[in-house]
């Protein structure tokens, strides 16, 4: 296997050096499966206190309130919250229309998906990563050790030409996967089949979820010219255009209202909605806009 | 707005053809460009919004091409250069007459002299500023406007395109007229007799594209018009040219009547005397050959001398009838005068009407065999002049002779007259005498004694004392000097007086020609003077007691006496003539001459271009008359019982048929017979009285107006324009 080129590169290592330090963080509190850093509602063994509950037999011993016992002439056992780790999700759409702009969308979109799991490697969390062709067979692996398969399935991660629609990829991540935790999904949202069926099925699994909104510059500000055929990249549909400045207008204000439509849907149900422009550099979109929105810290 | 149309048909049509192909480069198919998208949701999205505003969206997509339309349309405009009627004018006027006679025939340019003229009217109307108005005439012994002013120079060039060459002399009179009607403007008269003049004048130029053969233009009035005179034509052209060809039985009793004698004068004009080399002055010998009904029948060697003219005598023999041409053996500019016809009049049976309340001798003169042969007679008595018979029969020509025995209608009639005694009606006086502008004659080189008299051949053509709007040429012999004629205008008759001796006899004359009147005894008699143009046959001691004058188309012969005479106790006799043997010889060669029974050997000749009278038989409504090509033309009897024939634009004979008849009743000629065209000698300048007009250069400075061009131009730029903004490629 060739080493990829510096501008293929989903993960530096200085970008590591930098993520060392940020942690995964939710809006919500979710149970996880294993021992982690994080504090659960789950009762578990930890030093903080939470309740009492009365004693059974069988109990563990130690955790018997004596003082209690003397006051009460009674057993109650003290319960401490669990620790827990957070199970973070991320989701790369991995259709051919991904595979647009310059960077592609796609790179930024792995690029953004190995930092972010990186982190949560980083801080014990439970990283599960897939493309929606693999959306049923995730990568799921946690601590440091695993950085390098985290950067060795992104970096081969390539776009399908018959890439699932996002609808069938959330639906088949949801039956997949009945934990919650924070998922993230990364994609341009160019799905003629629309995406609120998908987010919503994610929206009823309680999941903490972020949309990031890819796209190029080549998308946002189109330079186009002429008497073009488009050619659709993922149907093969064709449109027959005379590019002028009206048309432009036109298509900016249908990219401009796609996008609010997408954030509105997104605020509507406390999905997370962060637009991301391909070409733009990782490590302050992570320092200041994920940060911002809660994501990182 | 006023149409005018600047542009010919293919103009037109190039025109016409550009907002197509301009609508035909906007929407023909286009080749686009592949792209590549990530998706076409945003741009479907971003069409159907265009199109949500389709109509302004495509008023707005179309926008260029409607702004490049109507740029089209206006430089459509421009080019057609729409205008008004207006007041104002600043161009010049002009007047460009073209000679189109038979000079212009001449081959001395190439291809001939009309072509070159017309070249020549071509090149000054293109020349021509935008803006001045011309317009065309075509001169030869008329003038034709083949298009009236304008300022449309592709009209103006079809009008001079449609000049077609003739045979006609040439009078440029008229065409001047035609131009000075604009630039002299006519003055009215009032009550006090003042002259006012109705219109402003405009003066004009007038462009003569001629070879000076334009006759007299002494009586021509020029006024505002500026005379250009072009003259057309190789000054140094020597021509060969008849200028008579006649016919007449001899005048000898002893030769048979079948013979004919064929005259003819030829010239040959020379060159130039101021430019003529010695070349020129070199005799020319050429062969005259003579054809019968296109048989040839005889030749002779001429000798031509530079500037003389020659006469030629021909004898045929055993003819009775048909055409003969004589034909100059001579290449030259112009050979049309190089031949010309004569043809023998046929035989026909005419009416007689006598008129008479009883004269044996006279009746019986005319009862003669030989007179039954040649027509037909008939007898009335005096009270037949009162009836409506005898004023139709001589209002539609029935008769072509009526004899007037002591009697005379109160109107002369239709018809040939011979009057007994009688003192004809006033209107038997001629109208006055027009000038003609060409004679043509017998030859006058043939030595008689006896020619010294008129040989008229005119019984059947107009003469110039009548009906002058036809103009109709007339031969007639030039050697007047020697004539009996009364150079008065009117017949003049004495009072009867006598007894009468004659002592004369007019031997030339056909009618009196075997008279012998010596024993004659005569006991009164008037005298009979003709007017100018008759013919005394018989002088008495008293004076001309018999004449013959003709008056219009007929012939009018007055005896001063008659052969018996009222008297109180009835009548008794006046003369012994009518038992002499001359007597009936004078009365059967008066019914020959005057009733044409056996007319004049020769058949009557026209210019080209002038009508023809024929005094034809009445029993037929119409006639058909063959051109020499062989085309028939139907002709009817006239208001005037005439019959007119103008279609003479062709030299050669013309046969006259009537329904039911093989042969034919009436022959004439067209022959050009004209000095001043055979004369190719190129005019330098043009004489109008005392005013000369000089050759003129046909070159014109003239503004030349380009704009068309560049318009056109133009219009081929923005149809590029068009091609290469759009930078498309046709599939």
């Amino acid at each position: 296997m060739t080493p990829p080129n510096d501008d293929q590169i989903v993960l530096s290592a200085e970008m590591m050096a930098k993520l060392e330090r940020m942690e995964l963080i939710s809006r919500k509190i979710f149970r996880g499966r294993m021992k982690g850093e994080r504090r659960s509602k789950r009762k578990g063994q930890s030093v903080e206190f939470s309740d009492f509950r009365n004693y059974v037999p069988g109990d563990d011993l130690r955790f018997i309130d004596w003082n209690l016992f003397a006051r009460l002439d009674r057993l109650y056992l003290k319960i401490f919250l669990e620790e827990e780790d957070l199970h973070f999700y991320t989701l790369i759409d991995d259709s051919l229309s991904m595979d647009y702009g310059s960077p592609s969308k796609f790179l930024t979109s792995k690029r953004l998906a190995a930092a972010l799991s990186y982190i949560g490697l980083c801080r014990g969390d439970r990283v599960s990563v897939s493309t929606f062709s693999r959306s049923g067979q995730p990568l799921v692996i946690r601590g440091r050790s695993s950085t390098h398969r985290l950067l060795g399935t992104l970096q081969s991660a390539q776009c399908e030409t018959n890439s699932p629609t996002m609808e069938e990829s959330v639906r088949r991540f949801c039956l997949k996967n009945t934990g919650k935790g924070i998922v993230v999904l990364i994609t341009d949202l160019m799905n003629k089949s629309g995406y609120e069926s998908a987010l919503k099925m994610l929206v009823a699994r309680e999941m903490d979820i972020y949309v990031l909104h890819v796209l190029s510059p080549e998308e946002l500000q189109p330079t186009l010219t002429g008497d073009l055929k488009l050619l659709d990249c993922e149907d093969s549909d064709i449109r027959e255009v005379s590019i002028s400045s009206t048309l432009l207008k036109r298509y900016q204000q249908a990219l401009d209202g796609f996008i609010e439509s997408a954030k509105s849907f997104c605020n509507r149900r406390s999905i997370a909605y962060v637009s991301v422009r391909s070409d733009s550099d990782i490590e302050p979109l992570l320092n200041d806009y994920l940060r911002s929105r809660g994501l990182v810290r | 707005m006023n149409w005018i149309n600047m542009l010919g048909p293919w103009q037109w049509l190039l025109l016409a053809s550009i907002p197509p192909a301009i609508l035909s480069l906007y929407f023909l198919k286009l080749k686009r460009r592949e792209c590549a998208v990530p998706s076409t949701m945003l741009w479907r999205k971003a069409i159907e919004d265009l199109h949500v505003n389709s109509i302004w969206q495509k008023l707005r997509q179309n926008l260029l091409l409607y702004l490049q339309l109507l740029f089209v349309a206006l430089l459509m405009l421009a080019c057609i250069r729409p205008g008004w009627s207006g007041m104002n004018r600043a161009g010049e006027r002009r007047i460009y007459i073209v000679d189109h006679s038979a000079s212009m025939q001449a081959t001395d340019e190439t291809p001939s002299r009309l072509e070159l003229a017309k070249a020549h009217a071509t090149k000054l109307i293109q020349d021509a500023a935008s803006d001045d108005v011309a317009m065309v005439i075509a001169s030869s012994d008329r003038a034709s406007v083949e298009q009236g002013f304008t300022n449309n120079k592709s009209l103006l060039l079809n009008g001079v395109d449609r000049i077609e060459p003739t045979a006609h002399t040439t009078d440029i009179r008229e065409a001047l007229r035609v131009a000075a009607g604009l630039a002299n403007p006519g003055r009215a008269s009032f009550e006090d007799s003042v002259d006012v003049q109705v219109a402003d004048a405009i003066p004009a130029t007038v462009y003569i594209l001629s070879d000076g053969a334009v006759g007299q233009l002494d009586d021509t009035e020029l006024g505002q018009l500026k005379i250009e005179y072009v003259p057309i034509g190789q000054p140094q052209t020597q021509n060969v040219a008849i200028l008579g060809f006649a016919l007449q039985r001899p005048q000898n009793t002893s030769e048979s009547s079948d013979k004919i004698e064929a005259f003819a004068r030829i010239v040959l004009h020379e060159s130039n005397p101021a430019n003529s080399s010695p070349a020129d002055s070199t005799p020319i010998e050429t062969t005259a050959s003579l054809y019968w009904n296109d048989e040839l029948l005889d030749a002779q060697k001429i000798k031509l001398e530079p500037g003389r003219e020659i006469g030629l005598q021909f004898e045929v023999d055993r003819v009775d009838s048909g055409s003969l041409k004589l034909q100059i053996d001579h290449p030259d500019p112009l050979p049309l005068d190089n031949v010309a016809f004569a043809a023998i009049r046929p035989n026909r049976q005419v009416n007689v009407l006598l008129i008479t309340n009883g004269n044996t001798a006279l009746e019986r003169a005319l009862q003669t065999s030989r007179i039954a042969q040649m027509a037909q007679v008939t007898v009335e008595t005096k009270s037949f002049l009162d009836s409506q018979d005898y004023a139709n029969a001589a209002a539609d020509s029935k008769y072509d002779l009526i004899v007037f025995d002591r009697c005379a209608p109160k109107k002369m009639p239709e018809a040939n007259t011979l009057f007994f005694g009688s003192v004809p009606p006033p209107d038997i006086q001629p109208t006055p005498i027009q000038p003609t502008p060409q004679s043509t004659t017998t030859p006058t080189a043939v030595p008689s004694s006896d020619n010294s008299n008129n040989i008229s051949n005119s019984i059947s053509n107009d003469t110039t004392n009548s009906n002058s709007d036809t103009n109709v040429n007339t031969v007639t012999n030039t050697t007047d000097a020697n004539t009996d004629s009364n150079t008065d205008s009117a017949w003049v008759f004495g009072e009867p007086t006598g007894p009468v001796i004659i002592v004369d006899v007019n031997r030339s004359h056909p009618i009196s020609q075997y008279l012998e009147m010596a024993s004659v005894g005569i006991v009164e008699s008037r005298t009979v003077k003709p007017p100018a143009g008759g013919t005394v046959l018989m002088i008495a001691d008293i004076g001309p007691v018999c004449a013959v004058a003709p008056r219009g188309a007929y012939q009018d012969a007055v005896l001063g006496f008659d052969l018996v005479r009222p008297t109180e106790e009835g009548t008794e006799i006046n003369s012994d003539w009518g038992i002499k043997r001359s007597f009936p010889v004078f009365i059967y060669s008066a019914v020959e001459q005057l009733a044409g029974g056996i007319t004049e050997a020769s058949a009557p000749t026209v210019q080209p271009g002038w009508p023809i009278h024929l005094t034809l038989s009445n029993r037929f409504a119409n006639y058909e008359i063959k051109n020499p090509s062989g085309n028939l033309t139907n002709i009817e009897r006239g208001s005037d019982g005439r019959f007119l024939f103008t279609q003479t634009e062709e030299i050669g004979v013309y046969e006259v048929y009537a329904q039911g008849i093989a042969e034919p009743v009436e022959r004439f000629c067209v022959n050009l017979f004209s000095s001043r065209e055979s004369n190719l000698q190129v005019g330098l300048e043009l004489k109008t009285g005392a005013e000369s007009i000089s050759a003129t250069d046909t070159t014109i400075r003239a503004r030349q107006e380009t704009w068309r061009w560049w318009l056109f131009i133009a219009l081929g730029l923005l149809t590029l324009e068009w091609i290469v903004f759009n930078r498309r490629a046709f599939v």
